[in-house]
Formats: C-alpha cells, structure tokens, sequence
C-alpha cells in the first residue's frame, strides 16, 4: 500500500517538476480533471485546429481538448494519465499520448514535451514555395520540415505559396531547410 | 492431307510389330501389285513425260515409284497421285486431256486398293487411340465434378501438343513423370480447396474500394497527371490536377485521406509497362464466387474541365493473380469482359465469378488512346481527351448457397463436421490443413481460425465405400465395378490402419483416383464388350493378355457404348464431363437412338459451356490461340490496342455461335450479309452506327465484304507478321484451313517472299518473279489467288487500298484512327487484290473472290465436317474415311446446308460413333 501510495507521489513530483509552469493544477480535489498542455505535431495550418478537434471528439473522446494555441502549435487538454495510462511511467504519458494521436490520425498528428528553449532564441525562416493548392501537398511539406532537428515549429501552405519554420539558429540554418525541400522536389518561388 | 498420312505412318509401323499382321500386309502388297498394273499403261501415257527418272517434276519419278501401300509415305504418294488426276490438275492443260473414261477408271480402281489396304490395317484396330484428358479438358472436369467454375489448374500442368490440327488427338497427348507430378499437385490442390475446413461458411463480406486504393499504381498516375479525382462529376476541389507542379509524397496523402474521400477516378492512361491499375484492397483470400459491381462513366478532359465524351468507351475489369511478393503478375490471368463507360452518365455492372486465392480485380481504360502526361509540361491541366471514371467497385463474398459446399459433398456426403480434438482421437493423426498466405495490399481479412474442424465417421470403411460409390463413376465417366473400388476402399482401410484420421484416409483415396488412368484418360468401350479397367483394354486392344490374367474378348461391333458416347458428345461440345442428363441416357443405354443424339446435341449447345467448344475448337481451326503472336508494329499500325484484338476475337466466336444457332448456310463461312460487331470493330471496319463494347449482329452494307471468317480482322492478323501481309501465309491458311487443300510445304533452299517495308516494291511483284521458278509456280498458282483477294487488309484486318509505309509514300490521311493517336507512317503503293484462280476464274476484288469461293460449298462442308470429326474424335481422318464424310455433306446440303445440320450429321455418322 505505502509502495503504491509512494509511486503516486512519485508520478505527481514529475508532473510538476516538466511541467509546472503550464500545467494548472487544481490541489482542492483529487479527482478534479487535470489541464495538461503538449506540444502538437502536424498543425501546419489554421484548418488543422479543426481537423484536430474532430479527431478528439471523434476517435479519442478519452481526453478532453480544452484549447488549441496554433501560433506555438499547442494545445490543452482534460485528462487523467493515471486512469488512461495506468502503470505508466511519468516519462512515459508524452509518448503514449503520441502514439494515441498518431494511430488515430495516420500519423498525420502527434505530440511532443513542450519547448524548453525559449521563443526569442528561435529565428522565423520563411521560405517561399509554389505548388499545388493541396492540403496533402501542405502536409507533406510540413512534414519534410519538421522533423529536422533545430526546427521547433513549421507551417506550410502552397496556398499561400510559403513555409515558415521557427529554428534553433545553433542547430540548423535556412540552407539546410531549403536543400531538403530541393531534394524532395518542392519547387521554390522565383526571387522577385 | 500429308499430316494425314503421317499420322498412318506411325500407325502402320506400329501394327507391323505383330507377325500375323505383316503376313496379312503381304498377302494385301502382292494382290495390290497386280491390281496396280492396271495403272501402268494409263500413267505411262498421261504422265511419265514429266514423271520419269529424267525430268522428275515435281521431285516425282513416277517410273521408279514402288507399290507399297503399307508402307505410309508410299501410300500417301499414291493417295496424292488419286487427287491430283481426280481433280484434273494432272495432267496439266497444256497436255492432252484423258478421255473421261480412262480417268474415272483409274482413279476408281486406285481409290478401291487404296480403301482395300487401308482398311485391311484398321481392321480390329480402335481408331481413337487411348488419349488423356488435353489440360483444357483436365481442368473443365474437375470444375464440374466438384462445381469449382474457376478453379485455375491448366496453368500448372505442362502444355498439350497437337496433331492434325488439333490438341486432342492420342498423338499429341504425351504423358510423363513431368505430368505426373503436376496431376498429383494438382489433385492435393482441388482437394485442398474443396474440402470444407469450418463449421460455418466464412462471412461474406461487402467492400467498397476506390480505384485509387493505397499502395497501388493508380494514385502514383494520379498524382502526376494520368488521371484526376472527381467529386460531382468535376474536378474534387480537395485534389487539384495534377499541373506544372505534380502532388508530392503519395504516402503523405494517403495518410491524410486525399484517395478515401467518396470520390471518383478519373485515369487517362491506359494500362502499360509500368502501370498496372488494380482494385487492390481485396486480396482473395476464401477462393470461391465473389460478386463484383462496378459504376463506370466516361468524360471529355479539357484542361481542367469535365465535358461529356466523344460518346460510350469502355473499361476492361480482370481477374489478376498476385504473385512472390505480391507485386507480381502485371498482366491479367484472364478477362472478366469490356463495360461499357456512358458519356457522363455512371452504369452499374454486375457480374458473378470466381476467384483464386491472391487473385485481385484489374482495370484498363480499355478504349482510350495510350497517353501519358506523367512527364509532359503542364500535366493534366494541359491535357485534352476522354477519361473514363470509375466510381467504385464492390466485392461481395465468398457466396455459398449451401455450407458445407457441393465440392465438400461431392467427397463426403452428409457427414457431419466437427472438432477434432486430439485427446478423444489416441494415435490418430490430424487432417493436415495447408495455409496460403495473403500477398499484397489487401485489406480484408480472414475470419478467425475454427479450431480443427474434419468429417467424422463411426464406420469409416462403410462410408468409405458408400462415398466411393457414389464418386468414382462420376470421376471415370462410367459404371465402376466393385472390385475396382474395392481397391480404393482397401487404401483408406490402409491409410485408417496406419493412423490417418478418415478425412486423411479418404483424401489419399479421392487423390488416387484423380490421379489414375480412368479419369486421366478417355476410356472409350465398345458396345458388346464388357467394361474393363483401363490396363486390361490397353491389353486387349494389343490382343494380349492382361497383367492380371484376363483375357479381354474380341471386339465385334466398333460402336462405342452408351456412356463413352456421352462423353464424346460432352467432351466434343462442352470439353468437359458428362452432365446429369447424359449420363442419365446413357445408364439407360438409348443415348445412341438418333432422336435422343439430336436432341441432346441441340441441348449441349445451348449450354453456356459450349461456349468452351466454340473457343477451343475455333482457337484451333482458325488459329486463335495465336492471335497474339505478333505484336504489329506501332508505327505502322499505332491504332492498335489490345481492345482492338480482343474484340475481333469475340467477333470470330460470336459469328460461329450465330451460324451453328441460326444453322446458316456454309456459304457464310467465306461470305456474309451480316457481321457480329461491338463499335471498337465497327470503328476498325468503317462501319457506322454501333456504339458500346458489346458484340451483337450487324446487317452488312452491300459492298462489304466482312462478315465471313475469311475477311475477319481476328484471321487476318494472325495470318500477318506484325509489319507486313503476304499473300502466300493468308493464301495458304485460307486453302487449308477454310477449304481443306493445305498446299506443301516450301521445298528447301528457296529463299522465302519478304514483303518490303520501304514501299519501293509491292508483294505482288516480288511474287511474280518468284513464280518464275517453275517449283514454285504450280503451289502458288493455288495459294496466291486467295492471299491476292485479301491484300485488301492490312495486318490488322483494316481495309486498305495502299499499303502503309514507314520509308517513302505520301502523307497518310487519319482516317477512322482515334484523333489522340499520333500517326507517322505514310501511304505507299497501291493495293491490287485482283487475282485468278487455278481453273482459269478471275475476280476483281475480294468481294468478288468471296463469291466465287462462297459457291463450293460441298468443299466447304467437307472440310468443316473433317475439322469437327478430328476435333470430336481425338483421331485423324483416313482415305476410307471419305466416303463417309461426303456422306455426311451430302445429307447436310440435302437439308439445306446449314452448319447446326452439318454438326448434327457428324454426331449422327459411325465415323463418330466407332471407336
């Protein structure tokens, strides 16, 4: 019991401890819902917040979206990872709630910790592209970006005709962005 | 008729292997010397002018030629010398004519030895040799012993030869350990199959797939222009055309639902070597009937636009077996047929067929222009031409009427089917249960797993024999006696001893007798000789005792008996066992009362199976099964597609089925007021007014000179290279296919007739100068006429009065050629289809050649009666055979000279109802 009782305090301290400054916790009750905020893969554009909201009203009504903070690409939800994932570790909720979102999305989402590095050490790249006014399109842009280490947040919209990224200047520059897009044969606008 | 009397060749020299037959052959050769001598002074005078040692025309030196007529190439010569003073083209004009007496005389005496020697050697002889089942025949049977309707085997076993023309002949129909294993697998495989494995069918399920599924060819085309995705009949707002930028990372839109959004397909591009468009989301997993309904329609492409099309197109569904890893098998295992695709207005097909495991549905946009935009500046958006959409396609299956299956009741009856349970079943083996597998993409699944379900049986060996019983005589096509089945009985008596469980022990019995020599083969029986298994008549039929001491009793009467009878007429119009009905007949042994033979042969061709008949025989006869020889070279001929093709074999098969149901005159083979047309022909013709992919009857314009077998675009490529007509191959195919007068064969060192390419000169005027070789001349006198008539038709059966050229000629108008095909050939000399034939009749055109021809319809008659007796016998027709194929002519004209009458004729005649 005392063990068990120990592993719960345990969970909480971490919690607190990687998220404490987002998190709202409500110390009245226990059972009171639990605001928990995650950074969000795959909202590359604003219709993505409604993509996003059906996804959990439509096949993951477990947890509770709250709010979507498309500008930091984040959002807020009600959830209790201790009934959701029981057993799990706290080191661990982040990634099974990725793998809850990706196998509910095709991967199309997904979540990830929240920046640690502050916003005004990252530098706004926007990069100017044409293509088909596609959202798949969009998408598959985002994604070539994204997943680059240094790049902390992205959009795209050929609609638009640009993709904007949000780098760590110390890991990656608009070279190596614009060399992976080349290579994937996204075509760039001319210089006007 | 050389092939003929090869095929008495091998006969001769195998009865001269007995003794007392060589002495009846003697005893034949010295009377038949005497009887020869009679010849002598006629030859001597009409014809050793040219025939002696010194002028030898021909390679004939009659002088020195001996009269052996056992002797097969010898008799054949004489054979050939009856012919050719028989029909007066020996001796030639130029020479004194014989008075008539002097001719019918000699030919009659020689006619007479040549039926006396022959006969002599038939006499007490099965004229059918004993064949095995042709892999055609094979597969038929087992699809309709244990209603498998598309069970796939023939691709397995090893290919059938053929002899006389045809595949079903003993001659042809080698067996070997190859074969032997192949019909051991192939027999675990129908049992593998047939066999019911659960206790409830597996559930049917119904699947909606899109055209555009993940992972297959078709998104990858869309996303780079070859086609679009629509919504509402116009372009769907969410997919974009492809334009000068192509969509990227298909994964990327699949993931994000871009193909599963209820939309349609719209492809452009025709199936080709690197696109393959399948329905690839079922994968069979269950192989049985599956029903399958498509919406297609078709559209105008204009950059972006959805505008009603040119008018009705048509897709191509087919039946695709997945192979290794399950990207294999680009081409289709087979059609399921051409759907019509309305302007802008979907049409629901629906059909029912059976599908093998792995085997998946294929599309082609079967009547559009190859095009591709995949590369082109501007993709889709800069595209303009007919699209055909798909809306979408739904599986549904496996349908079973009845749980366990007939295939499962054929084997083991009622026999309840429960668990088997290894504890309630000490020192039993459990049935084996082979798994397959799912390739590919597929996204239906299997059920889940039963447990090990089997037959039970609490007196094995009595169900044993009740089953056995009931199969064997409908696997061997005839009564079984006990004692043969007792032998089966014994190896599952012997398989239950050494442990097997009774599915197991009965399975080794059915494989046993699907793999033994009274199902593999035809066993036919004569009336008035007992039933015998197939090693005793083997023996009987060398007049030597069998292996088991029995010595079979002499045959009297060569009529086969009632059952081998049905299976003649099943196999000759069906290609498959004997149904219900015949067998019936033939237990009551009055199948062979003419009245019941001709209502059965109406029956049997009403029969949607004899649809087999109509496809092996003519695939035979007229070469189908070569259509696809030669691929005509796309310069020459760009309008051709393998549509094209396929349409003018349905046309070949549909226009037989017409003249055997509607019984028309013989005379429709070369000639014909009515043509049977789907519009990718008529198109092809020049004949308005059709519309659709579907073959129906077409009344002819007066001029035309389509119709009969001889002007069909199906004989007029096979009888082409691909690049060029000659009119030696189409003469030749035409007098020994349609007419029954093959010519010899080419001697050696005589450079074959090339046609030219370049335009400079025609075929016309290299043959000219190949007849100056006196060899030559008298074979091409017969065999250019008809191949000159059909220089009216290109390699693909297109009407021409210039030839195409690729090197000089002027510039080539489009003509009926699709407007989104590029053309590049040009138009070379003119075509002169004029020609004489070897009595001294001229013709104009191949209209006029087609009357001509048209009007011997006894040569016509006989030669469709001895193409259909081959084909329905298994044997070659002999000399002494003639009169009674004339006979059979002669008693079809005398009803008018229909081609129904002239098969009724050929059933109704001994020569098809002896052995």
């Amino acid at each position: 019991m005392c063990h068990r009782r120990r592993g719960v305090f345990a969970f909480h301290d971490f919690v607190i401890m990687v998220l404490s400054p987002l998190w709202i916790l409500s110390p009245a009750a226990a059972e009171e819902p639990k605001l928990i905020k995650h950074q969000i893969t795959g909202l590359f554009a604003p219709d993505r917040e409604k993509d996003l909201r059906d996804v959990f009203e439509q096949k993951l009504s477990q947890f509770k979206l709250i709010s979507i903070d498309f500008k930091n690409a984040e959002a807020s939800f009600d959830y209790d990872p201790t009934k959701i994932f029981p057993g799990a570790k706290p080191e661990q909720i982040i990634e099974r709630f990725d793998n809850e979102l990706r196998n509910a999305t095709r991967h199309t989402f997904g979540a990830k910790p929240l920046r640690t590095i502050e916003k005004d050490k990252l530098k706004l790249v926007e990069i100017p592209i044409v293509g088909l006014d596609c959202k798949a399109c969009s998408f598959a842009v985002y994604e070539m970006v994204y997943r680059l280490k240094g790049v902390e947040m992205a959009t795209a919209s050929f609609k638009e005709g640009k993709l904007t990224a949000l780098i760590d200047p110390e890991k990656i520059d608009r070279t190596e962005i614009e060399m992976t897009l080349k290579q994937r044969g996204v075509q760039f606008k001319p210089q006007e | 008729m050389s092939d003929q009397f090869l095929s008495n060749s091998k006969f001769l020299s195998l009865i001269l292997r007995h003794d007392r037959i060589r002495l009846l052959c003697f005893m034949i050769l010295c009377s038949t010397s005497a009887a020869f001598a009679q010849q002598e002074s006629f030859l001597k005078k009409h014809c050793f002018e040219c025939h002696d040692a010194e002028s030898k025309q021909g390679g004939l030196d009659l002088t020195s030629l001996k009269v052996e007529l056992a002797n097969a190439d010898n008799f054949a010569k004489w054979v050939k010398i009856h012919d050719r003073i028989e029909s007066g083209e020996m001796p030639p004009k130029a020479q004194p004519r014989p008075p008539v007496a002097d001719k019918e005389a000699v030919t009659k005496s020689l006619k007479a030895e040549l039926i006396k020697v022959e006969q002599a050697a038939l006499q007490n002889e099965p004229r059918t040799g004993l064949r095995r089942l042709t892999r055609a025949e094979y597969e038929n049977t087992i699809r309709d012993l244990f209603d498998m309707p598309g069970i796939a085997l023939q691709g397995e076993l090893p290919p059938d030869g053929s002899a006389h023309g045809f595949d079903k002949n003993s001659d042809a129909l080698d067996i070997s350990h190859v074969n032997l294993a192949k019909y051991i697998e192939a027999a675990e495989h129908v049992l593998n199959i047939a066999i019911a494995t659960r206790p409830n069918p597996p559930s049917v399920t119904t699947r909606r797939i899109s055209l555009a599924n993940s992972g297959g060819f078709v998104t990858h085309v869309i996303m780079n222009g070859d086609g679009v995705l629509l919504k509402d009949k116009k372009p769907d707002p969410d997919f974009p055309p492809a334009a000068e930028q192509n969509h990227l990372d298909e994964g990327a839109h699949e993931r994000m639902g871009t193909f599963h959004n209820a939309t349609s397909v719209g492809l452009f591009r025709h199936e080709d070597e690197s696109l393959s468009p399948y329905f690839i989301e079922h994968v069979t997993i269950y192989p049985g009937l599956y029903r399958v309904r498509t919406s297609l329609w078709s559209f105008q492409w204009d950059k972006g636009q959805v505008l009603p099309s040119r008018g009705t197109e048509a897709a191509r569904l087919s039946v695709v077996q997945l192979t290794g890893d399950g990207r294999g098998g680009q081409h289709p295992s087979y059609k399921l047929g051409y759907f019509d695709a309305p302007s802008m207005d979907a049409q629901e097909h629906q059909l029912v067929t059976w599908l093998n495991h792995n085997e998946i549905i294929g599309f082609n946009v079967a009547s559009l222009a190859p095009v591709a935009n995949y590369n082109r500046k501007g993709r889709a958006m800069a595209f303009n031409g007919p699209g055909i959409a798909c809306d979408w396609l739904d599986i549904q299956g496996p349908l079973h009427n009845i749980w366990p299956p007939f295939s499962h009741r054929v084997l083991f009856d009622d026999l309840p089917l429960s668990e088997f349970k290894a504890a309630d079943h000490p020192g039993v083996r459990p049935p084996q249960r082979k798994q397959v597998r799912q390739l590919g993409a597929g996204k239906n699944r299997p059920d889940p797993a039963p447990g090990l379900w089997t037959v039970q049986s609490e007196q094995p060996l009595v169900d044993a024999d009740r089953l056995l019983k009931v199969f064997l005589p409908r696997a061997f096509r005839r009564p079984v006696e006990a004692e043969v089945r007792q032998v089966y009985v014994a190896q599952v008596d012997e398989r239950l001893k050494a442990g097997d469980c009774f599915e197991s022990a009965m399975r080794s019995a059915y494989r046993a007798a699907l793999c033994s020599p009274d199902f593999l083969y035809h066993v036919e029986t004569t009336v008035g000789r007992a039933l015998l298994p197939v090693e005793q008549q083997a023996a009987a039929d060398s007049g030597q005792e069998s292996k088991t001491g029995k010595s079979a009793r002499p045959t009297k009467d060569s009529s086969i008996d009632d059952y081998s009878l049905a299976c003649r007429l099943s196999y000759f119009f069906l290609n498959s066992m004997p149904d219900g009905r015949l067998t019936d007949l033939a237990a009551r042994n009055i199948l062979q009362q003419p009245e019941f033979l001709q209502m059965e042969v109406d029956r049997l061709l009403k029969d949607p199976k004899s649809q087999h008949f109509i496809d092996d025989f003519l695939g035979q006869w007229l070469k189908l099964r070569q259509i696809a020889a030669t691929d005509p070279d796309k310069k020459l001929y760009p309008e051709f597609n393998p549509y094209l093709q396929d349409s003018m074999v349905a046309e070949t098969r549909a226009y037989f089925r017409e003249l055997i149901e509607k019984n028309l005159n013989v005379s429709h083979l070369i000639k014909s007021d009515f043509a049977m047309l789907n519009e990718k022909l008529a198109v092809h013709y020049g004949i308005p007014g059709v519309t659709g992919s579907q073959i129906r009857r077409v009344a002819l314009p007066m001029d035309s000179p389509r119709g009969g077998f001889m002007t069909q675009a199906s004989i007029l490529k096979i009888t082409a290279n691909g690049t060029t007509t000659s009119p030696v191959p189409r003469g030749a195919f035409v007098m020994d296919r349609l007419l029954g007068q093959p010519p010899d064969p080419p001697p050696a060192n005589i450079a074959a007739v090339e046609p030219d390419v370049r335009g400079a000169t025609t075929i016309r005027e290299q043959l000219a100068k190949h007849r100056d070789n006196v060899i030559c001349a008298s074979c091409h006198a017969k065999m250019d006429p008809p191949g000159f008539a059909l220089e009216a038709f290109d390699v693909i059966g297109g009407p021409r009065s210039r030839y195409r050229s690729i090197g000089d000629g002027e510039p080539a108008p489009r003509g009926a050629i699709d407007p989104f095909i590029g053309i590049s050939f040009k138009l070379g000399p003119p075509v002169d289809a004029t020609g004489v034939l070897p009595d001294g009749r001229s013709f104009k055109d191949v209209l006029e050649f087609q009357t001509l021809v048209a009007a011997d319809s006894n040569r016509l008659l006989m030669n469709l009666a001895e193409r259909l007796m081959i084909y329905a016998t298994g044997r070659d027709t002999s000399f002494s055979d003639r009169d009674q194929l004339a006979a059979i002519v002669a008693a079809t004209q005398k009803q008018g000279g229909g081609i129904r009458t002239l098969i009724h004729e050929v059933v109704q005649s001994p020569l098809f109802q002896n052995r």
